[in-house]
């Protein structure tokens, strides 16, 4: 490859060390540099100063829960250091992060039902196992809705959501013979109410289909629960018809 | 660090309680946002545990190296989200963003914060021109050809505020530090 003429890059240390170069920028102009002692040594002078920046911000208390969800996920990868699949866990670890910030009762009333099956949903999103060991609903006063299926897309799927007695505190999608999506993609959580969708968290599903979700929002006055697949990461708006529709 | 790169669970329990609280507000200093900035705060620390080796000690402190991966992985999150719309790097929302910590103070932590008033204190002595090119580079993660068209101004000006501003600041700090 032909290494650019020092003057078109002769501007550029200053904001690559600012992180203000796009990503192709950022592409030539380190092809540049390898090439070039003058770019090189400005980096370098300047690098120190662009790290020094972020120590000017005031300290701000991060969550306990993100400590917890983190090293969570960093216990499980020792657990499977050797071989074991990704997690969804490591896929997700911000939505992960929240799911578990709300089902142990973080931002609203501990939910008594949840926090005694949130170690179980928890290795259901973390181990990828199957999410079949959640206490009845029924037996904690609250109860399981089926979900229904677009079953020209998903054939094979199923769901249904389980909600405690106050439907305020939320529920749990879970669902069975959902195909894993490629790795841009992911499967949405929305809570639809008077016509708005409100995205509640993202999942994927093991390569058995079945996975599980949290459903953080007030359900009481909510139309209904859905699903949709999404690129990664997410998106503020549903870009399909739902998949999977919970009737409330 | 050894630790950590031999992939010791607790060594890098130790790492986060050490650099966390710094990642998250740098992270939620750059999103304006709770929940995003403790999103990117994972990811990056997620990030760290997963590249651990490659740190290089010859290449800067472990600090340097954690807030770097947390400070690119915020930049991805604003340009991939366009967060930029409902936020311009007001003085205001940087002032929203400076919360109190509540935390037990340390000689480490006194230490931190006389160095974060030095550092402050010198980008406060910029021309306001350059101060403006760095904070929306650096803290508002935008390009150098979007702070153009935001300030109306040539990119050849931009890139040449922010060097000058790089510079005056290098100055400024080795003063205050030596």
């Amino acid at each position: 490859m032909s290494v650019e003429r020092h003057d078109i890059h002769a501007e550029d240390p200053a904001p690559y060390v600012l992180g203000a170069l796009t990503e192709s920028e950022v592409r030539r102009f380190e092809s540049h540099v390898a090439a070039c002692a003058v770019c090189r040594d400005e980096v370098e002078r300047l690098r120190p100063t662009a790290d020094a920046l972020p120590r000017s911000v005031e300290p701000v208390s991060p969550p306990a829960s993100l400590k917890q969800a983190l090293m969570a996920v960093v216990e499980d990868d020792v657990r499977t250091r050797d071989g074991a699949s990704e997690t969804v866990a490591a896929k997700r670890p911000g939505a992960l992060a929240r799911m578990r910030k709300r089902l142990s009762g973080g931002g609203r009333p501990a939910l008594a039902w949840a926090s005694a099956c949130c170690a179980l949903f928890v290795g259901v999103l973390a181990g990828g196992y199957a999410a079949t060991q959640l206490p009845a609903a029924e037996e904690r006063g609250g109860r399981t809705v089926a979900a229904k299926i677009d079953e020209a897309r998903l054939p094979s799927g199923s769901g249904s959501l389980v909600v405690p007695a106050s439907m305020r505190d939320g529920g749990v999608l879970r669902v069975h013979g959902l195909p894993a999506l490629d790795s841009d993609s992911v499967y949405q959580v929305w809570v639809r109410r008077g016509g708005e969708m409100i995205s509640q968290s993202l999942f994927s599903v093991g390569q058995n289909g079945e996975g599980a979700a949290a459903v953080t929002d007030d359900l009481e006055d909510a139309d209904a629960v859905l699903i949709t697949r999404e690129d990664i990461g997410g998106a503020k708006a549903p870009s399909e018809n739902p998949v999977l529709t919970v009737p409330l | 660090m050894h630790l950590v790169q031999e992939g010791d669970p607790r060594a890098f329990e130790l790492l986060y309680d050490r650099h966390g609280g710094a990642s998250f507000a740098l992270a939620y200093r750059m999103v304006g946002d709770r929940v995003t900035a403790e999103d990117i705060s994972q990811e990056a620390f997620l990030s760290i545990w997963r590249s651990r080796t490659r740190y290089q000690a010859e290449r800067g402190s472990v600090r340097t190296w954690v807030l770097g991966i947390v400070h690119h992985r915020a930049i991805d999150a604003l340009r991939r989200n366009l967060v930029h719309e409902r936020r311009r790097s007001s003085a205001e929302g940087i002032e929203e963003r400076h919360e109190a910590p509540e935390r037990e103070r340390t000689d480490v932590e006194a230490g931190r914060r006389e160095d974060a008033r030095h550092v402050r204190s010198a980008l406060g002595e910029l021309p306001e021109a350059q101060s403006r090119v760095i904070e929306l580079a650096y803290f508002g993660g935008f390009s150098h050809s979007q702070i153009a068209d935001m300030l109306e101004m040539p990119i050849g000006t931009v890139k040449g505020r922010m060097r000058l501003g790089l510079e005056k600041l290098r100055q400024g700090l080795a003063e205050k530090i030596a």
